[in-house]
This record gives C-alpha cells, structure tokens and sequence, in this order.
C-alpha cells in the first residue's frame, strides 16, 4: 500500500511539474498538512504559455464558481477566444478540493493535499482575472453581478454570465443543524467533511458497523457512493475485521455501473457489504447512532448520510431554478439558462440529461465556452454537440473499474441523449484500471486547471 | 470511393488551413476534439497522459479510430468512444489533432 501510495505520488510529481499544474503537498507524507501554504508549488516556469489567439472577438465573461466546470469555461473562453475576451472567475475558496478520488482520503490511500489545485495557473497563463468572493445578486437587464469580498461588496458587468455553482443538500430530520451534521458527516463535497468521516472510521470498533446512505437521482457523481462501499469494505476487512458495511439506497436499485458493484457487493466483498434498496432516509437519530428507512432503522458505529442534492440558492436568487430541486434548466447548445437570457448555468447545478460529474461538467464547460464565443461573434452555436462521461471507480485499494457514456444533441427532444452503443462500463475490476485512474485524474486536473 | 473522399480531402486540407480563424467559425473538429482532451490532454498535449495525438497524421487517427469501432469489443473503453461519432465526425477529429504542433 505505501508503495503504491510512493508510486502514484512520485508520478503525481512528475506529471505536475511537466504540465505546470499546481498542485500541493506531493511528498510522500501522512500528516495533516491541508492548510500548510509550505507544501504549494509554485506552477512550473519552464511549462510553455499557450499562445492565446487573435480572433477580434470581445467581450465579458463572468464565471461563478472554480470547479471543474466553473475552471474549464473560463480556461477555455480564454484559450479559444482570446485576449479580447475578458474573463473574471469568481470563487470563494482560495483553491478547489476534487472530489474525484476523494473516496480514497477515507482509507488513507490519498491525502487531502493530493486533491487540491489553485487558480494560479488560470491566471498567469491565461490571463484570468481570479476574485474571491461570493456572487450574492445579478441584474440581466443591467447585466451586473454582485460579489461579497473581503474588501467590500464589487459589481461586476458582464455581456454573458456562467455560473457553476455545484450542489447543495436537504438534510433530513435529524440532520438539521451544523452540530448534527458535525456528528454524522457527508463527506459528499471533499473538504473537512472527508477527513471527519475519515477519522470516524479510523476509529470505529473491530467488527463494527458502518452505514452509508446513497441519495435519490439525481445526486453528483452517480457511481460515487458505491465505489465508496467498497473501498470502506475493503479497508474494515483488512483494519477492522468483522466489521460490517450497509448500504441504504434511497433508489429502487444500483444507480450507476450496476454489473461492476453487483458483483464487488455480492462476490469481491461479499459478507460485509448489506445492501438494501428503496431505503430513503427519513429520520437520523445521531444520539441513537440510528438512521431510520421505510426498510427499518439501522445502527451503525459510524453513520454517513449523503443528503438529497439541491441546486444552490444562487440558483434561485438570480432566477434560474427553474428545474425539480432547484436546479436549472438549460439549453444543452449553449447552456443559457431556459429562464434568464443572458445567464449560462453549467456542470452539477443543470438539469440535463447528462450525469452531474467533474469529466462531464468540464466537457460542458467547453460546450459553453465554444457557444458563447460564437455568440459574442454574431454566430449560433454548434447544433450538434458531442459530452462524453468518463469515471474510473476503485473497488479494492489496488483494482478499479471504469463506466463510460457519449451524448449527442437529439433535435426531436433537444436533449442530449446516449449515442447507441456509446455506453459500457469495464468487465472486471482490475490494477491495470486503478493504474489508468490516476492517469485520468492528472489529465483531467491538467485540461482543466493547467 | 474511398480514394475519392482522399482526393476531396486532400483538396480541402490547404484551403481549412489556410483560412483565418475567426471567433464565430472556430477551427472544425475543435469542439468535436475537446471530448479527448480529458484523457488526451489540452489539444492532445501533455506528459504523462494517455497516447499524445498531437501532430500525429490524421489517417493514422483516423484509422485507428475506424479500427476500434469495428471490432466493436466489449469492455474496451476507446471502442465505446469511438461509436459516440460518426466517421465525418472522427475524420473532423483527426484531422484538429494532426494540425495541433507536437
């Protein structure tokens, strides 16, 4: 295991450096080091600038929110558009945590450090114009934007507003308030919720129990909470032996690459995993350790409720909740929103057909970022755009499984839909898969960050 | 038939390379290609990534591309990409890739 971690690092290193990514902490460490400024790397000098184009396009370009989608639009606005695109990104954090591979914090595979990516290189190769605030109101007639600073409150004016805002939860009974939610951690955006169920786990009991609940569709990251089942089985058994995994799926079944986790729940971790369907939460009793189902309540050592997915209320406050949840409905040419002209809403924040996941919301990035070019150019947008989904997901803490999907504009519906034949997951959970994973994840990161 | 689409290509090539980019008509095959970048890296760019496509001869990708989605293998994951596209859409691939400097 710690020449595996000593492995994935050291190429983590190598990669990083040569695509100028800045990432953090790359030593092989297993302190805490999540806020420690020492381990920044600075992005490589020697990395090439991209030439960015001379296409007589202008405009403003405002982006709320650096994740994948959010990073990917306003790397592409520029890298496609040019330097008369002005493009702001406007991001409350100092720096985006992925929740890709987040799972693996959780059985101390990966460290926190390894999933953080700046905006440094956003901004000095790109020339993005980085803010760090929260976007509290727009105007569309006015087009303006309105972001809290730590210096005050700044208005922004745009010709084409993106937000990327992500997801946000509606807790259960029982799991209303920040002291409950400290005591039964979702762990569903990476942060300090990962390594507060991290320790829990560390700290359950040999033979004890841990019980995970998998949100109802739609949720970000479809086949995240089953690949977090496996790799938390796989560690209680080789940690924690006895121990016991159940999984409550508030879905009538596997939601996402059901052959591969029928088979690690039934065959790979067979014993420890209990998997009960149409089990949605309906109560969590944190001081009876007990989350209650409409299947029964269930005990656990260790609880992690991942909440019902919302659209966060920026959606609402800006008018473009226009969807089930609070999401946003969105034209897939361009993804301006179906409700405001104006406002482009891409990655897990849109209602589409498309799964809410980081390699898809950067290909939605793109999308927009090509339609709004067009757009600022007197054009139309493409009407025939390709998405692709791509996911690896570890099953063991050496074997991983794959699933992956093309989508491409249906006039008829106006919906992307699933090219025939375009879908399949891998036929076995194999190391080779897990070594392609943290392939995917650096060129992933380097699309969309570097 | 296909010799012809060759000829026809081959008369286009200078002509889309020679023509100057401008922000409503971006380069064709851009967008198409963008879907390999998150493997592929920025423009089929990078270290450490899955195969470089950057500079390679667009019949190469082309074909290679034709090749896994007629073997139509099951659990291969380039196969199911390649049946995402039509060929105009792989050709439009390749070509972006084979245009992009090394």
């Amino acid at each position: 295991m710690t020449l595996h971690r000593r492995q994935f690092l050291s190429r983590l290193a190598a990669y990083c450096a040569a695509a100028g990514i800045p990432a953090f902490a790359l030593a092989d460490d297993d302190h805490e080091h999540e806020h420690d400024e020492d381990r920044r790397r600075e992005p490589d000098s020697t990395t090439s600038q991209p030439a960015l184009p001379e296409t007589g396009l202008t405009g403003r370009v405002v982006v709320v929110g650096g994740g994948m989608a959010g990073a990917a639009v306003a790397k592409f606005l520029r890298l496609w558009g040019g330097t008369g695109v002005q493009v702001t990104l406007v991001e409350r954090e100092p720096r985006y945590t992925s929740n890709i591979l987040s799972n693996l914090v959780l059985t101390n595979s990966v460290q926190m450090s390894d999933l953080a990516f700046d905006y440094a290189r956003l901004a000095s190769a790109y020339g993005i114009a980085v803010i760090r605030g929260e976007a509290t109101a727009a105007d569309p007639v006015a087009k303006k934007l309105t972001v809290a600073t730590a210096s005050g409150p700044q208005v922004l004016d745009y010709d084409r507003l993106v937000v990327a805002p992500g997801i946000d939860f509606a807790y259960p009974e029982g799991l209303q308030t920040p002291e409950a939610q400290a005591l039964v951690p979702h762990a569903w955006k990476a942060g300090p919720q990962t390594t507060l169920l991290r320790d829990q786990i560390r700290a359950m009991p040999i033979g004890g129990t841990f019980v995970m609940t998998v949100p109802p569709t739609p949720y970000r990251c479809p086949p995240g909470p089953y690949e977090r089942a496996c790799v938390v089985a796989d560690w209680v058994k080789r940690n924690k032996p006895g121990s016991k995994v159940i999984v409550l799926d508030a879905n009538a079944a596997i939601t996402a690459e059901r052959e591969s986790f029928t088979r690690a729940f039934e065959v790979t971790h067979g014993g420890v995993i209990d998997y009960v369907p149409n089990a949605p939460v309906t109560f969590v009793d944190t001081a009876a350790k007990t989350i209650h189902t409409p299947m029964g309540p269930f005990r656990g050592d260790v609880l992690n409720v991942i909440p019902t997915n919302v659209g966060p209320r920026l959606l609402a406050d800006i008018g473009v909740a226009n969807a089930a949840r609070g999401f946003a409905g969105v034209d897939v040419l361009s993804y301006e929103s179906t409700a405001v002209a104006g406002i482009h809403v891409i990655g897990d924040a849109s209602a589409t057909t498309q799964p809410k996941a980081g390699h898809i919301g950067n290909q939605e990035g793109k999308v927009c970022a090509d339609a709004i070019l067009r757009l600022l150019g007197g054009g139309t947008p493409d009407p025939s755009p390709v998405t692709n989904s791509s996911c690896y997901s570890p099953i063991t803490w050496e074997t991983a499984s794959w699933l992956t999907a093309v989508f491409a504009y249906d006039p008829a519906t106006r919906t992307m839909k699933v090219v025939p034949g375009a879908t399949g997951e891998a036929l076995a959970a194999t190391k080779d898969h897990f070594e392609d994973m943290f392939v995917w994840f650096r060129t992933l990161m380097g699309d969309t960050f570097a | 038939m296909k010799k012809l689409i060759l000829i026809t290509l081959a008369s286009l090539g200078p002509a889309v390379a020679g023509a100057q980019q401008t922000g409503a008509t971006p380069p064709p095959g851009r967008l198409l290609a963008s879907n390999c970048f998150q493997c592929h890296g920025t423009d089929g760019r990078g270290d450490g990534t899955f195969e470089r496509l950057a500079g390679k001869s667009a019949s190469d990708i082309y074909n290679d591309l034709r090749e896994m989605k007629a073997e139509n293998k099951r659990g291969e994951i380039m196969t199911i990409h390649a049946l995402g596209y039509t060929d105009a859409q792989l050709r439009a691939i390749a070509d972006y890739f084979s245009k992009q400097p090394r």
